[in-house]
C-alpha cells in the first residue's frame, strides 16, 4: 500500500472534514435472491467470496456454506448480516468516519417502513420516472406502531462497526408525501367543505399521528438501544414549496427530535434548495444540513466559477443557517469516479462560502444503492482522500 | 352534452410494468416490449370503452412524460435532465432548446398505438400547452420563454393538423404550469394575453375541438381572462380550485370538470362529485353547456386497478348529471 493511503484507516471524528455515508448501498445479487429463497449460482456465490476476501473478512467458509444451503428462515437472516457485514467492511475500508451497514437489512427506504408499520397497505407499483417505479402505499387507518422496523438492524451494526454510527431514518414528511392519504381524507370529508383545506388538514392531521404513534416511538426504541446520531431523510421536503407547507415540514421535524437525548441531522437531495434555505434555520436540533451538490457541479478542477453546482449553498448562510453542513462531492448517479482532486476543489469552494471548515463534514450526494459495489468503494476511497488533500491545503 | 373522459397519461398494467423493468434490466428484448405496449394499449381502450367514456386515448403508454416526445422528435430539441413534476413524487426530462426548434417530422405517433382505437368512439389526443411546454423547458436558444411558447405554439399547429388527418376528433392541451404557483402569485394579465395569442396560432380554425385543461393549481387564479381563450372548453382541477371564487363567474364554453381525484387512492362515492358539479354549473351556467366529467389530472398516479375504479366514478358521475339533465 502506497504510503498517502496509510490514514485510511483513522477513525478519529474531531478531525476538519469527517466523511461519512448517507444511506444505502446496491444491494448485491447474492443478497436479493437469497433473501427470496433462491439457490444462487456458483458466479453469485463468487461474487460474494471476492468480496469477502478483498474487505478482508476471516470466516468466508462460513459464508460460503450459508449461500450455497437450503433456504430456511436461518439462512435468511444469515444472509443479511453477511451483507451487512460486507457492507460495513467496504464503508470502513474506505475510510469512512462514520458508517451504518448500507441499509442491506431494509427492502427500501420507504417500503421498509409501510411495510411494518399498521394503518399502511401497499397498493401497486406507480411510475417514478421513465422505467423506474415504486410502491405505494395507502394510508387505510390511523396508523400504529406494532413492531421496530430499524432497531435490529441497528442493533446488529452497532456490534459490527468500528466507527460512529449514524442510523439513517426515514422522514415522516416523505412518509406521508409518498402515500395516498385515505383515512384522514376519509374522516375530514363532511367536516371541511373547502378541498383544498381538506386536505391540507387530512395531511397535517396524518403527519402528526405518524409522528406520535410510529417515528417517536421507533426513535426511541433506537436511542434506548443506544442509537447517538440519527439522520432523519427527507427527501421529499420541498415537493411542495408553498410557505403554509415549509412551516409544516420545520414543524415536523421539530416535533419528531423533540426531548431525544441523541444528535440529529437531516439530508434532502435532488430538491428545492431556495426554497429550503429560507426555512432551514428554524429546524430545531438539526445539528447537520447533508445536501447534494455534485449532481449540479461540473467536473472540472478548481474553486470559483468551475463549481457552480454549490451556488445555492451560500443561500442557507443568507437565511441565517449556522448548523453544520454534509456536502455532497460525490454524484451517486453516474460511474465517473470523482479524483480526489475534484473533492479537495469541491470542500475548499464550501469552505469559502461557509468560512468556518469545522462546520463541513464530507458526504456522498445521497445514497450509493444504484451504484456497482466497485464503483461506490472507488468513489468513497477517492472521497477520503480529497479531504485529506483539503485537509493538508487548509 | 354530458361527456367524459381521461385526462392524461394511465397507468402502466402491472404486466407491462414487469416487461419494462426486465426491459431495464436487458432482460427482455425491444420486440418483447413492443409486445407488451400492444397488450397494454388494447387492455386500456377496452377499460375506457367498456365503462363508457365518450372519447378514448391510447393511455399514452409509452410517453415517459408530458414533455418526452417533443423533447425528443422535434428539431432544435433534445432531453435534458430530471426535474420534479410539480409537486408530485414523479420525474420529468426537460426539453433542452439549443436551436431552432421547428417540427421536421410527426411527434407523438412513434409513441402512439392508434391501430386499435374503436372506430366507434371519438378519439382524444393529450399534448402539452404551449405554455407549460415553454416554463418547463429550459432555454438555451430563444431570446426568452415567450418566444419559445410562440415557435412551440408554431409546431404544435402542424402535429395537430396531422393528428387530426388521422382521425383525431378532439385535442387537449395540458396545461398545469398555466395555475401552478406554490407563491401564490398569479400569471400577469400581461402573461394571460401572450397565452391566449399562443393558443390561437396553435389551434384557431382548426377543424377539431379543443380542451385547454389544467391541473395541480387554482384555475380561478387565471380568470376571467381564461374565459377568452380561443379553445372550445376549460379544464379544471376541482381539488385545486378555488370554488367559491369559481362560481363568480359566467362560462360560455365547454368546461371537463376534473371530479375525481387522481392523486388519492380513496374512491369517491359518485354521488358526491355529482352533487359538487350540479352545484358548480349551476352557478356559472346553468345546464347550457357542453360537459365534460374526467379525473383532475392523469392517472398515472395511481396503480393500474385503482385507475380502473376510478374511470367508473368518472363514468357513472356522468351519468348521474345525465340523468338530472334530462330531468
Amino acid at each position: 500500500m502506497p504510503r498517502w493511503l496509510s490514514f485510511l484507516g483513522g477513525s478519529r471524528t474531531d478531525k476538519l472534514f469527517p466523511t461519512q455515508e448517507i444511506g444505502s448501498l446496491a444491494k448485491p445479487t447474492w443478497r436479493v435472491k437469497g433473501f427470496k429463497g433462491e439457490k444462487l449460482s456458483k458466479d453469485e456465490i463468487a461474487e460474494a467470496v471476492i468480496w469477502a476476501r478483498r474487505l478482508g473478512i476471516e470466516d468466508v467458509s462460513e459464508l460460503i456454506k450459508t449461500l450455497g444451503g437450503k433456504d430456511s428462515a436461518e439462512r435468511r437472516q444469515a444472509i443479511l448480516e453477511w451483507s451487512a457485514t460486507l457492507a460495513i467492511r467496504l464503508l470502513e475500508t474506505a475510510g469512512l468516519d462514520v458508517v451504518f451497514d448500507g441499509e442491506q437489512w431494509r427492502s427500501e427506504m420507504y417500503e421498509q417502513v409501510a411495510r411494518n408499520v399498521a394503518g399502511f397497505a401497499l397498493l401497486g407499483l406507480v411510475k417514478s420516472f421513465d422505467f423506474r417505479y415504486f410502491n405505494k402505499a395507502a394510508c387505510k387507518d390511523t396508523p400504529r406502531y406494532v413492531r421496530s422496523y430499524y432497531q435490529d438492524e441497528f442493533l446488529f451494526t452497532k456490534e459490527h462497526v468500528e466507527r460512529r454510527v449514524k442510523v439513517p431514518f426515514t422522514g415522516p414528511y416523505t412518509l406521508v408525501d409518498w402515500s395516498f392519504n385515505e383515512f384522514y381524507e376519509q374522516q375530514l370529508n363532511e367536516n371541511i367543505r373547502d378541498l383544498r383545506q381538506r386536505k391540507f388538514e387530512a395531511r397535517r392531521e396524518f403527519l402528526f399521528d405518524l409522528v406520535k404513534d410510529v417515528v417517536r416511538p421507533e426513535l426511541g426504541m433506537l436511542v434506548e438501544a443506544g442509537a447517538s446520531w440519527v439522520q432523519i431523510d427527507e427527501p421529499a421536503a420541498t415537493t411542495n414549496p408553498s410557505d403554509r407547507e415549509m412551516r409544516l415540514l420545520v414543524e415536523v421535524f421539530n416535533e419528531t427530535v423533540k426531548g431525544f437525548n441523541c444528535t440529529f441531522s437531516m439530508h434532502n437531495c435532488y430538491s428545492n434548495y431556495e426554497v429550503l434555505a429560507k426555512y432551514a434555520c428554524e429546524l430545531r436540533g438539526c445539528s447537520q444540513l447533508a445536501l447534494e451538490f455534485a449532481n449540479r457541479d461540473s467536473q472540472q478542477l478548481g474553486t470559483g466559477s468551475e463549481r457552480r453546482g454549490f451556488e445555492k449553498l451560500a443561500l442557507f448562510e443568507d437565511h441565517g443557517y449556522r448548523g453544520n453542513y454534509g456536502i455532497g462531492v460525490i454524484d451517486v448517479h453516474t460511474d465517473f469516479i470523482e479524483p480526489p482532486e475534484l473533492v479537495r476543489d469541491r470542500m475548499l469552494h464550501a469552505v469559502s462560502i461557509i468560512g468556518d471548515p469545522s462546520r463541513i463534514w464530507v458526504s456522498t450526494d445521497c445514497g450509493l444503492r444504484t451504484r456497482s459495489w466497485e464503483v461506490s468503494f472507488q468513489k468513497l476511497r477517492n472521497m477520503v482522500l480529497g479531504a485529506e488533500l483539503a485537509r493538508r491545503t487548509l | 352534452m354530458i361527456g367524459c373522459y381521461a385526462t392524461g397519461m394511465f397507468p402502466r398494467p402491472e404486466r407491462l410494468i414487469a416487461v419494462t423493468r426486465a426491459y431495464d434490466r436487458k432482460a427482455a428484448t425491444e420486440k418483447q416490449l413492443e409486445e407488451a405496449f400492444e397488450i397494454a394499449a388494447k387492455e386500456v381502450l377496452a377499460a375506457q370503452s367498456s365503462v363508457g367514456f365518450s372519447h378514448v386515448t391510447d393511455g399514452m403508454l409509452k410517453w415517459q412524460d408530458l414533455l418526452r416526445p417533443f423533447a425528443e422528435h422535434l428539431s432544435g430539441v433534445r432531453p435534458g435532465g430530471l426535474a420534479r413534476w410539480f409537486n408530485n413524487n414523479t420525474f420529468y426530462r426537460k426539453p433542452l432548446v439549443t436551436g431552432d426548434l421547428k417540427r421536421g417530422k410527426p411527434i407523438v405517433g412513434v409513441d402512439s398505438h392508434i391501430m386499435p382505437l374503436p372506430r366507434t368512439i371519438a378519439w382524444k389526443t393529450i399534448l402539452p400547452a404551449p405554455y407549460t411546454f415553454a416554463q418547463l423547458s429550459e432555454n438555451q436558444f430563444c431570446k426568452d420563454k415567450t418566444e419559445l411558447m410562440f415557435k412551440y405554439a408554431e409546431a404544435l399547429r402542424e402535429e395537430i393538423e396531422d393528428l387530426h388527418r388521422q382521425g383525431f376528433e378532439y385535442v387537449q392541451l395540458s396545461d398545469p404550469a398555466l395555475v401552478y404557483r406554490p407563491d401564490g402569485l398569479s400569471v400577469s394579465k400581461d402573461e394571460l394575453a401572450f397565452v391566449s395569442e399562443a393558443l390561437k396560432l396553435a389551434v384557431a380554425g382548426l377543424p377539431v375541438a379543443t380542451c385547454l385543461q389544467t391541473f395541480f393549481g387554482d384555475f380561478a387564479a387565471i380568470l376571467p381572462e381564461a374565459l377568452d381563450f380561443p379553445v372550445d372548453h376549460l379544464g379544471i382541477d376541482i381539488y385545486e380550485t378555488d370554488l367559491e371564487r369559481l362560481k363568480e363567474y359566467r362560462f360560455d364554453k365547454g368546461v371537463a370538470l376534473g371530479l375525481v381525484d387522481s392523486r388519492n387512492s380513496l374512491v369517491e362515492d359518485s354521488h358526491k362529485p355529482a352533487a359538487l358539479a350540479t352545484e358548480i354549473l349551476d352557478a356559472i351556467s346553468g345546464k347550457s353547456l357542453n360537459v365534460y366529467v374526467c379525473p383532475n389530472c392523469d392517472l398515472e398516479f395511481l396503480p393500474w386497478n385503482w385507475a380502473k375504479e376510478k374511470m367508473q366514478v368518472v363514468a357513472s358521475v356522468a351519468e348521474l348529471l345525465r340523468r338530472q339533465s334530462n330531468g
